[in-house]
C-alpha cells in the first residue's frame, strides 16, 4: 500500500514538472492566463459588491456573508482550475483522436492518469486573490477557530464533490465523442455552483441541490462555517460523493469497454 | 506469448447522405451497421519472434495490435497475452508491453523528449541506475543523444520516430507492437529505424508484432507472415513461402537498349510491369519456363541488362491485393 502511494506520488510530482516544462515554453500565454484568471475573480468579486452598493440584502446575507461565500467559491475554482479543469479538455480531445490508447497503456489507475496528469501552474500562482478575500471577510465576520481550521477540507471537500460530478458527466464521451456540449455544461454547472443556494427556487433548487448537486458545493460548507448547527449540509455532500463514485466506478468500466480508439 | 481463438472485433457506425437534408434525416433517424473490422482470428506466437503483420489499409491489423495491447475489448473470441487477458488491464500486463503508433505520438509536444522519458520512468518504477543505463545505451544505439533536450515539437519526423522507439523500450518490454513504425519516413530514416529495430531484437530477444506498408522493412525484420484481408487471417507462416503463394516464381528485370514496341502476346503471361519510356520491363516467370524465357528474350529483342532475383515481397503483395483468389491455395 505504502509502495502505491510512493508510486502515485511519484508521478504526480512528475506530472506537475512536466506541466511547469510546457507552461514555461509559451512565456507570453504563462502571463496572459495569470491576467485572464484575475480579471475573472475580480469580475466575479465586483459583480457581487456593485449589488451591495444597490442593495442592503440579499437573501438573509449581507455584503460580508456573500462575498465569503464568493471567495469560498473562488478558492474552489481555484484549485480546479489549476490542478484538473484542463484534463477534462485533453480528454475529449485524447477520445476523439484516440491518443487515450497510450494512456490506457500507462500500469496505474487509469482513472488518475486521465484526471490528474493535467495541471496549470500559471493558475497555481493565482490562490492570493480568492484566498486573500476568504480570509479578509472571514475576519470581518468573526469565524471562531474550528472554522478557520475546517476551511481548507471543506475547500477540498467542494472540489471533490464538484469534480466527482464532471468526472460522472465526462465519462458520456466514450459514447458521444464530441464532447463540446459537455464541456459546456460542465462550465454551466460550475457557474451555478458559484451562487449560493437560497438564489434557487423551486425545481431547480431540488434539481440541483438532490439530483445534480452541484448547489452543495459552496452552500454546504459556507453555512456550516457561519453557522456551525448547519451540519447536515455536509453529509449531504458525504452521500453524493459517496454515490458518484460508486457511479464512477461502474460507468469507468462500461466506457472503457466500448471504447473504440481511433483510426490511424 | 500471444494466443487468440476466433477473435473478432465489430464496430458500428451509420451511414450518413451528404448535404443538408442527409444531415437533418441522419440528426432524428440513424441506420446503423455493423461491420466485422477482424473475424474469427486464429494466431499463436512465440516468445522472441518477430512477426509481420500485412495487409491493404482497412485490413484489420491496427485492430488486432490494439486488442492484443488491451486497448479495445474484443467483441468475440478467446486472446492471451503473456498469460493475460490483455482488456482487464492489469498493471502487471501493461508493464510487460509497448506500442508504437507511426500516426500518433505518445511524447509531449512542447516539452524535451528527455521531460517525458523522466515521467515514463516514473510511470514503470524503473531505478535511477537502470533509466540513466538503458537512457544512455538506447540514445547512443539511435544517435539521438543530442537531441534529448530538444522539444518534441522541433524535432525532424524520424527524430521523433527514434523518440517515440526509446520511450516504448526504457521498461524493457517483453512484447513490442510497432504499428506502421516508418510511416512517412525517408529511405534513410527508415533504414535506420529498421536497422535499430534488428539489433534491439537480437540483443534481448523482445517479442516484436509489426505492421507496415513498407514490404521492406517485413522482409528485412520478419522471419513470419501474417496476411490479414478482410478482417481474416489469409495466410501464416515463413517470408520464404510467402513468395511461394503464387507459385515457383522468379523475378526477372530486362533493361532494353531501345524502346520496345513490340504488340505480341509474348509478355502478357509473365505479368509484366514497363517503365514510361518501355526501356525496362519486370517481369514474374515461372522457373520451370525460366530458361526458355530467357533464350527467347535474349534472341528476339535488344537486351542492355538482364537481371534475375526471388520474387520480392511487395510484388507477392500486389499480385495477391489484385487477385484474392490466389490465395485459396495458400488457405
Amino acid at each position: 500500500m505504502l509502495r502505491e502511494i510512493r508510486h502515485y506520488a511519484g508521478v504526480y510530482l512528475r506530472f506537475m514538472s512536466t506541466c511547469f516544462a510546457a507552461a514555461s515554453t509559451y512565456r507570453l500565454h504563462f502571463v496572459l492566463l495569470i491576467i485572464m484568471d484575475q480579471l475573472f475573480y475580480l469580475s466575479m468579486l465586483g459583480s457581487v459588491d456593485f449589488l451591495y452598493n444597490n442593495v442592503p440584502k440579499i437573501g438573509d446575507w449581507g455584503r460580508d456573508q456573500f462575498m465569503f461565500f464568493v471567495a469560498f467559491s473562488l478558492a474552489i475554482d481555484h484549485l480546479h482550475m489549476s490542478f484538473i479543469s484542463e484534463s477534462f479538455w485533453e480528454f475529449s480531445y485524447d477520445i476523439r483522436t484516440g491518443k487515450l490508447d497510450f494512456i490506457l497503456l500507462r500500469p496505474l489507475n487509469t482513472l488518475f492518469s486521465v484526471f490528474a496528469r493535467q495541471i496549470r501552474p500559471a493558475t497555481l500562482v493565482n490562490f492570493v486573490t480568492p484566498w486573500g478575500v476568504l480570509i479578509y471577510f472571514g475576519l470581518r465576520l468573526g469565524l471562531d477557530g474550528w472554522a478557520w481550521v475546517a476551511v481548507f477540507p471543506l475547500v477540498i471537500l467542494g472540489l471533490l464533490l464538484l469534480t466527482s460530478i464532471e468526472i460522472l458527466l465526462s465519462m458520456l464521451m466514450f459514447w458521444t465523442v464530441e464532447s463540446m456540449g459537455i464541456n459546456f455544461l460542465r462550465i454551466q454547472l460550475q457557474t451555478i455552483s458559484r451562487w449560493p443556494d437560497f438564489i434557487y427556487q423551486g425545481f431547480a433548487k431540488r434539481f440541483f441541490t438532490l439530483v445534480m448537486p452541484v448547489l452543495l458545493i459552496g452552500s454546504a460548507p459556507v453555512y456550516f462555517l457561519l453557522d456551525h448547527s448547519r451540519w447536515a449540509g455536509l453529509f449531504a455532500m458525504g452521500g453524493a460523493l459517496l454515490m458518484s463514485w460508486l457511479l464512477i466506478a461502474f460507468f469507468w468500466r462500461l466506457g472503457l469497454k466500448a471504447y473504440e480508439s481511433a483510426s490511424s | 506469448m500471444i494466443i487468440c481463438q476466433g477473435l473478432g472485433k465489430d464496430f458500428k457506425h451509420y451511414q450518413k447522405t451528404a448535404g443538408f437534408v442527409g444531415s437533418l434525416k441522419s440528426f432524428f433517424h440513424r441506420s446503423y451497421e455493423r461491420r466485422a473490422a477482424v473475424h474469427n482470428f486464429d494466431l499463436e506466437i512465440q516468445h522472441g519472434e518477430m512477426v509481420g503483420l500485412l495487409g491493404p489499409n482497412g485490413a484489420g491489423k491496427t485492430t488486432l495490435m490494439k486488442m492484443f495491447s488491451g486497448i479495445i475489448v474484443p467483441s468475440h473470441g478467446k486472446l492471451q497475452v503473456l498469460g493475460h487477458v490483455p482488456f482487464e488491464r492489469e498493471h502487471a500486463f501493461r508493464k510487460k508491453i509497448a506500442l508504437v503508433m507511426g500516426q500518433k505520438s505518445q511524447l509531449w509536444w512542447d516539452i524535451p523528449a528527455m521531460d517525458s522519458f523522466l515521467l515514463l520512468q516514473k510511470y514503470y518504477e524503473i531505478d535511477n541506475r537502470d533509466f540513466k543505463k538503458r537512457l544512455g545505451e538506447l540514445s547512443a544505439l539511435l544517435g539521438v543523444e543530442r537531441q534529448l533536450q530538444v522539444h518534441v515539437r522541433k524535432l525532424s519526423l524520424g527524430e521523433r520516430m527514434k523518440m517515440e522507439l526509446m520511450a516504448c523500450l526504457l521498461h524493457r518490454p517483453d512484447i513490442l507492437f510497432l504499428d506502421e513504425p516508418t510511416i512517412g519516413l525517408d529511405v534513410v530514416a527508415q533504414r535506420n529505424i529498421r536497422d535499430f529495430i534488428a539489433q534491439y531484437q537480437a540483443q534481448y530477444k523482445t517479442t516484436v508484432i509489426l505492421t507496415s506498408h513498407y514490404m521492406a522493412d517485413v522482409e528485412a525484420l520478419c522471419q513470419r507472415i501474417v496476411l490479414v484481408l478482410g478482417g481474416t487471417k489469409r495466410f501464416d507462416g515463413p517470408i520464404r513461402e510467402f513468395s511461394n503463394i503464387l507459385g515457383r516464381e522468379k523475378f526477372v528485370s530486362v533493361t532494353f537498349s531501345e524502346s520496345i514496341t513490340d504488340p505480341t502476346s509474348f509478355w502478357a503471361t509473365f505479368d509484366p510491369q514497363w517503365n514510361e519510356s518501355r526501356t525496362r520491363v519486370d517481369l514474374r516467370v515461372p522457373e520451370a519456363e525460366l530458361r526458355s524465357s530467357a533464350v527467347a528474350i535474349l534472341q528476339r529483342f535488344p537486351v542492355a541488362e538482364f537481371t534475375m532475383e526471388k520474387l520480392p515481397i511487395e510484388r507477392v503483395m500486389n499480385a495477391l491485393l489484385a487477385n484474392p483468389q490466389l490465395l485459396k491455395g495458400a488457405e
